[in-house]
C-alpha cells in the first residue's frame, strides 16, 4: 500500500497543488490544501476506486478549496493584495513582458474571484488541460453542464471590467500587429454592438 | 447599425469560444472568420478573448516541492502502526462476528463463564494478601510457645477430636435408625403380614 500511495502522490501532486494555487492564489494555503488532500487519500485509501483516482483527488481538492475559502474569507482582501505585489515584483523584464505578466496576474485574480463551479472548471480545463470526462468525474457534473459552465466562466472573465480596461490600455495596441488573422479596421467603433 | 447586424454580432460573439476550442465545423468557421474580418467590434472582442485564453492557458503548472509533502511521507512511513491498529480492529470485529454467528444460549453462557472466571481471579487476588499476614502471625505465635505447651495443646486437641468422633457416630446411628433401618423394618414386616393374609383368604375373582 505504501509504495502505491507514494506513486499516487508523485503522479498527482503538481496537479493538486496547481489547482489549489490558482483557486486560492496564496502559496501557503495551496500547500495546506495539498497536504490535506493527500492525508484524506491516506485515510480513504481502502475505500476509493483506484481507477478514478485522479478524479477523486480533484474532487477532494475542490472541496478542500471551498472549505478553505469559507474559513479564510475575512482575511482574503489582504492576501490578495500581497499576491498581486508578489506577482508584480516577481518578474523584471522589458515593458511588454511586464505588461503580459501583469495581465496574467490580473487574469489569475479574476479567475479566483469567480464563483464555484466556474472557477474550478476554468482551472481544470483551461489551465490544467483536463478532459471533459475528468472534469465531469471530479465535479460530479454532466458533460453538457461542464461545457455550459465553462463558456459562462470564460464570458464572466471577459466581462471583468479591470481586465478589459487593462487589455485595452496596455495590450490591445501592441498585440494588434501579431494577430494571425487579417483584421480589417472599420471606423464604426461604438456602434452599439453587444459587449 | 441595424438590429439585424447587432443580432449577427451577438450570435458571432457567442461562437468565439467554440472557434477557440476548435468545435466549429468548417462552414461555421468560414462564416465566423469572414464576419470577424469585416466587423471591427467583433474582431476586437475576438482579439480580447484570444488574448485572455492564451493568458489562461499559458499559466504554468505549479511545481509541488518535496518539502510540501514531507509530513505526508512521514505519515506513510509511520503507516505500519496504523495498519496494525486496523488489523487489531479487524480481529475484534472478527471475534464479534464469530460470537454473533453462534446460538444465543452459547453467547450468554460464554459471557457468564467469562464473568465467573474474572470473578474467581479477582477474588483470589483479593484474598491472597489477607492470608499472608495470618500466616505470618501464626509463625510468629509458634515461636512464642514452649514444647510443653504445644504437647498439652495437642493432647487437648486429640481429646476434642475423640469427642467429636463419638458425637458423629451417635448421630449416624440416630439418623440411621430413624431414616433407614426403622422404615426398612416396617416395610418388610408389612410385606410379611400381607403374605399371611393372602394365604388365609384366597382371592375370589371369578368372571364379572
Amino acid at each position: 500500500m505504501q509504495t502505491l500511495y507514494l506513486q499516487a502522490i508523485d503522479q498527482h501532486r503538481h496537479r493538486v497543488l496547481s489547482f489549489a494555487h490558482y483557486s486560492l492564489r496564496v502559496r501557503e494555503d495551496a500547500e495546506d490544501v495539498t497536504q490535506e488532500v493527500f492525508i484524506k487519500l491516506w485515510k480513504h485509501w481502502q475505500k476509493i476506486d483506484h481507477e478514478k483516482l485522479g478524479a477523486w483527488l480533484m474532487r477532494v481538492a475542490h472541496n478542500c478549496v471551498i472549505d478553505h475559502v469559507r474559513k479564510q474569507r475575512p482575511q482574503q482582501a489582504n492576501l490578495d493584495h500581497y499576491a498581486e505585489v508578489e506577482d508584480q515584483v516577481g518578474e523584471e523584464s522589458d515593458a511588454n513582458q511586464l505588461d503580459q505578466q501583469h495581465f496574467k496576474s490580473q487574469v489569475q485574480s479574476a479567475i479566483k474571484s469567480l464563483e464555484d463551479p466556474f472557477r474550478s472548471i476554468v482551472i481544470m480545463r483551461d489551465i490544467q488541460g483536463m478532459s471533459y470526462e475528468e472534469i465531469e468525474g471530479s465535479l460530479e457534473l454532466s458533460a453538457s453542464q461542464v461545457k455550459v459552465y465553462l463558456h459562462r466562466a470564460r464570458r464572466k472573465l471577459r466581462e471583468n471590467s479591470k481586465l478589459r480596461q487593462f487589455f485595452e490600455e496596455q495590450i490591445a495596441d501592441k498585440s494588434e500587429a501579431k494577430q494571425p488573422i487579417a483584421l480589417v479596421a472599420n471606423n464604426d467603433k461604438g456602434s452599439g454592438h453587444v459587449q | 447599425m441595424s438590429s439585424n447586424g447587432e443580432s449577427k454580432c451577438y450570435f458571432m460573439q457567442l461562437q468565439i469560444d467554440g472557434y477557440l476550442d476548435g468545435d466549429l465545423s468548417e462552414a461555421q468557421e468560414g462564416v465566423f472568420m469572414s464576419h470577424v474580418q469585416d466587423c471591427s467590434a467583433c474582431s476586437s472582442e475576438f482579439r480580447y478573448a484570444q488574448t485572455m485564453q492564451d493568458a489562461v492557458m499559458e499559466l504554468p503548472q505549479i511545481e509541488c516541492e518535496d518539502r510540501v509533502l514531507e509530513p505526508i511521507h512521514n505519515l506513510a512511513a509511520g503507516g505500519r502502526q496504523v495498519q496494525d491498529d486496523v488489523q487489531r480492529d479487524s480481529l475484534v470485529t472478527q471475534i464479534a462476528g464469530l460470537l454473533n454467528s453462534v446460538p444465543l444460549y452459547f453467547r450468554y453462557g460464554f459471557s457468564a463463564a467469562l464473568v465467573a472466571v474474572v470473578a474467581v481471579v479477582v477474588s483470589l487476588s483479593v484474598v491472597k494478601p489477607t492470608e499472608e499476614p495470618n500466616q505470618l502471625i501464626a509463625s510468629e505465635s509458634v515461636e512464642q510457645y514452649s514444647p510443653e505447651d504445644i504437647a498439652l495443646a495437642l493432647q487437648e486437641l486429640n481429646v476434642a477430636i475423640d469427642y467429636l468422633n463419638q458425637v458423629s457416630q451417635r448421630t449416624e446411628v440416630m439418623i440411621g435408625d430413624r431414616f433407614l433401618v426403622t422404615p426398612l423394618q416396617d416395610f418388610i414386616n408389612a410385606s410379611f403380614s400381607r403374605a399371611k393374609i393372602r394365604e388365609n383368604a384366597p382371592l375370589n375373582n371369578g368372571p364379572i
